[in-house]
């Protein structure tokens, strides 16, 4: 039988990045398909190919025989590939039956809407995936994560043309219990004999859900195969492959008096409970590892005190400060390096030398004015320290290289005397050799007494650089594990421990 | 400002070298503004004309002056001309007190003016940087507190007849110079050595650009935030005190529409309204352009209407070129 989908030799490369590489998958008829890998294995770009967000730069995609070249969403939309994708695209203002009709709203002459006809059509769709006792009129906005997410669902299965409905992560913002309840439905459609593409990170999922799941690696399959026929260590162990050649790890320096530390932490969107506590010491580098929404970015925010008090206490050399804001923190001698550099790191029109001193502008006046000659000094000797390449100190952020970029933030908090740096995603978006100066980087400035916590979701990356690597899953520390215990398998085990057997909850 | 210490202000001279290139560009279109219409309009170019139009662009000077710090952070007020008025009319009903000597009331008067402006502006600058609403809609607000207390405070009569002594500064020339253009154009270099070399203007410029990455660098754009607005209403007092002194008469209903003039004055001067770019060169240059344009326009005979029409297409054009200047500063990020 002709497979329902079907992907031949696809390849697909960003700048400095190969994101798919050779990829063949076929989707059979009526079949429920989970895609698992690793963050960044390739899992999303091959959702953006079918979505018609992207398009393959090599290789050939069938749609029921028929070749499938979706050149826009839209084109992907006609062609019967629906995608509900992992962040919602409902407009809150608007009713249901708004939302879900949006694409193609049933209308009359002169083109009113036709009210009648868009209940009726709501409350079908609706029925289909289990809301039947929701109004078609009320608005978006009021609604819970679990019910928006499944009015996605509802709007993908419009007009039936969901000839193969994709599900990126639907169950990440859902509780055990909506999630429960979006599984029911999935099982209807299967009966209905839709095809379907499931990705998730839970393996439980996967396993109660899918007939049959592929891996994926660093852009290319490593395995199909029935469920029925796996496990999830063998999963696990497919996602991790071997592990990368071992580049000899970065050295901290002698480990000095606690720098951080924390008790009863509880950062935003956290689960109950009692809460996190961990200590970093000077010339140490703790990671802390966790699968994405495990809400490790949300731990260095609290820290630092960037959405608002941390719920919990934070101790500096053994002392508890008291920290309201990002202003309280960077007096603590706290520096946060954030995952998106671009929005939140760097004043990107402004010169280098504006973006260095940024943390630290006492440092470059005198008496409310501002010593140009000062601040560029600043900029000259840190652009030689950690060897950025800079036209002068007055070429504006935005023109620099992503390596290059996060040097000027690392020179800003380091001109800024920061002791402690929380790292998040240090080398995303960075090229592989401007990677390799980043670690060495970091490695010397633990050596020299920092402290420094690092968040990564590239397992090689942690493991390269940490004493030791605190796990978070769902929130909560799943464990600890000290370098000479370092492997892919075991933290990846601990951050998938909280989604284990979920659905048996 | 090329003379300055080559070898120390490198960082931002790039910065400079820059925004100078920007301003170049006003400044070519400026001249061939004038020379156009010295060209079409025979007495455009006499003195007596040009010291028309210093006189005519000093209060849109002062008030753009102001609103380039309100730019300049991503805000906008639109209260500039109802404040004005307030200012205006306080300053009026102050100067008239009998029971004080003629000095001190005219001294109290100005300060009146001051205060009532500052007050304004930094309350505009608190409300929205507190609550996070968007200044536009507080400004906006303003505009109508600020005229109906203007208005319940002169019970809608026109304050006139101020001393002798005070009018004369709105008349009186310095070399050759209105005194009041002057003051507006030291105003104006004040400005620029505040936003060029303070850390409040640097903060200004930051947080204009990208307040997040400053309030993760430990600021608090707050406090900025307030006192650009402040500034902005501290200019707003001084314009009031000029129009009183230059048209003896301090009415409820002036300054209607001032605020549009010094948008397109500020605008028109290349700071990109989105905040974070621009300068008080352009500023200046901005507010020559409408002065010229206007002015020009009327040594020519065109009609009133056609005046309007004229500057509104120019407002537009200023905006359009922005828009492409900023698409081009994405690029580079």
């Amino acid at each position: 039988m002709t497979p329902m989908l079907s992907l031949r030799g696809i390849g697909k490369r960003f700048p400095g990045v190969v994101a798919l590489d050779g990829v063949d998958l076929d989707i059979a008829q009526g079949e429920t398909h989970a895609l698992a890998g690793e963050n960044g294995a390739g899992k999303s770009s091959v959702i953006r190919l079918l979505a018609g967000i992207h398009r393959p730069d090599a290789g050939t995609m069938a749609l029921a025989g028929e070749p499938y070249t979706p050149a826009s969403p839209t084109d992907a939309i006609r062609a019967g590939i629906r995608v509900v994708h992992q962040e919602l695209n409902l407009l809150p203002a608007l009713s249901v039956a708004e939302n879900l009709l949006f694409e193609r709203l049933p209308r009359r002459a002169l083109g009113f809407l036709d009210r009648r006809r868009m209940d009726e059509e709501a409350r079908a769709l609706l029925d289909r995936v289990g809301l039947a006792d929701l109004s078609p009129r009320a608005p978006v906005e009021g609604l819970g994560v679990a019910q928006c997410q499944l009015i996605e669902i509802a709007k993908a299965l419009r007009s039936d043309g969901g000839r193969v409905l994709v599900l990126d992560e639907p169950t990440a913002t859902l509780t055990p219990r909506e999630s429960g309840r979006l599984f029911e439905q999935i099982e209807a459609l299967k009966a209905r004999g839709l095809t379907m593409i499931y990705v998730s990170h839970h393996l439980a999922e996967i396993f109660a859900l899918c007939n049959r799941v592929t891996v994926l690696r660093n852009g290319r399959i490593v395995s199909t195969e029935r469920t029925a026929d796996t496990s999830p260590p063998e999963l696990v162990r497919a996602m991790i492959g071997r592990s990368l050649a071992t580049q000899a790890p970065v050295s901290g320096g002698p480990v000095g008096a606690e720098a951080l530390a924390v008790r009863r932490l509880r950062p935003k969107g956290a689960p109950p409970g009692p809460g996190l506590d961990f200590a970093v010491r000077y010339g140490e580098i703790v990671g802390i590892a966790g699968l994405v929404g495990a809400g490790r970015t949300e731990v260095l925010r609290a820290i630092y005190g960037a959405d608002g008090p941390p719920r919990g206490e934070v101790f500096r050399d053994g002392k508890a400060v008291a920290i309201r804001s990002p202003r309280d923190a960077t007096a603590a001698g706290i520096g946060l390096l954030t995952e998106d550099r671009k929005a939140e790191g760097l004043v990107l029109s402004m010169s280098s030398a504006i973006n260095t001193s940024l943390a630290a502008l006492p440092r470059v006046t005198r008496a409310g004015f501002m010593r140009a000659d000062a601040e560029r000094a600043a900029c000259v000797r840190y652009a030689g320290e950690l060897a950025t390449r800079l036209s002068g100190p007055g070429q504006p952020a935005g023109q620099l290289s992503g390596g290059n970029q996060q040097k000027v933030v690392l020179a800003k908090w380091l001109f800024a005397e920061a002791r402690v740096l929380m790292l998040d995603e240090p080398t995303r978006g960075i090229d592989v050799g401007a990677k390799a100066e980043i670690y060495a980087l970091l490695g010397r400035l633990a050596a020299g007494g920092r402290a420094l916590l690092v968040v990564s979701s590239e397992l090689p990356e942690l493991i390269h650089l940490c004493d030791r690597i605190l796990v978070l899953s769902r929130g909560r520390f799943a464990g600890e594990v000290a370098r000479a215990d370092f492997s892919e398998e075991r933290i990846l085990g601990l951050a998938y421990s909280g989604y284990m057997g979920e659905t048996a909850s | 400002m090329s003379a300055a210490t080559p070898d120390t202000a490198l960082p931002l001279r790039f910065r400079r070298s820059r925004l100078l290139l920007r301003d170049a560009g006003i400044g070519v279109a400026l001249l061939a503004l004038v020379a156009f219409f010295a060209l079409a309009a025979p007495d455009f170019l006499s003195g007596t004309n040009m010291s028309n139009i210093l006189t005519q662009i000093t209060i849109n000077l002062i008030l753009a002056t102001g609103m380039t710090f309100a730019i300049l952070i991503g805000g906008i007020d639109l209260s500039v001309g109802a404040v004005m008025a307030l200012c205006a009319v306080v300053a009026g009903t102050v100067m008239k007190l009998d029971a004080l000597p003629e000095v001190v009331a005219v001294g109290l008067g100005i300060a009146a003016s001051l205060g009532v402006g500052i007050a304004a502006g930094a309350l505009n600058g608190f409300v929205s940087a507190f609550w996070g609403v968007p200044s536009f809609i507080v400004t906006l607000g303003m505009l109508n507190v600020a005229r109906g207390l203007a208005l319940e405070v002169t019970n809608a009569r026109t304050i006139y007849d101020f001393p002798d002594s005070f009018i004369a500064f709105g008349t009186a020339s310095l070399f050759g110079l209105p005194v009041m253009f002057l003051l507006a154009l030291a105003l104006l270099a004040l400005g620029w050595v505040v936003l060029t070399r303070t850390v409040f203007g640097r903060m200004i410029y930051a947080i204009g650009n990208n307040e997040e990455a400053v309030r993760l660098s430990g600021h608090r754009p707050f406090d900025t935030k307030v006192l650009a607005f402040a500034v902005t209403g501290a200019c707003v007092g001084i314009a009031a005190i000029v129009y009183v002194t230059r048209l003896s008469i301090a009415n409820p209903i002036l300054g209607v529409g001032f605020e549009l003039n010094a948008i397109a004055a500020v605008i028109i001067g290349g700071t990109s309204l989105s905040g974070g770019r621009g300068s008080l060169v352009g500023t200046l240059l901005g507010a020559i352009i409408i002065g010229v344009l206007g002015n020009g326009l009327i040594l020519m005979g065109v009609t009133d209407f056609i005046r309007q029409i004229i500057t509104g297409l120019v407002i537009i054009l200023a905006v359009v070129l922005d828009s492409y200047r900023a698409r081009l500063s994405r690029s580079l990020g």
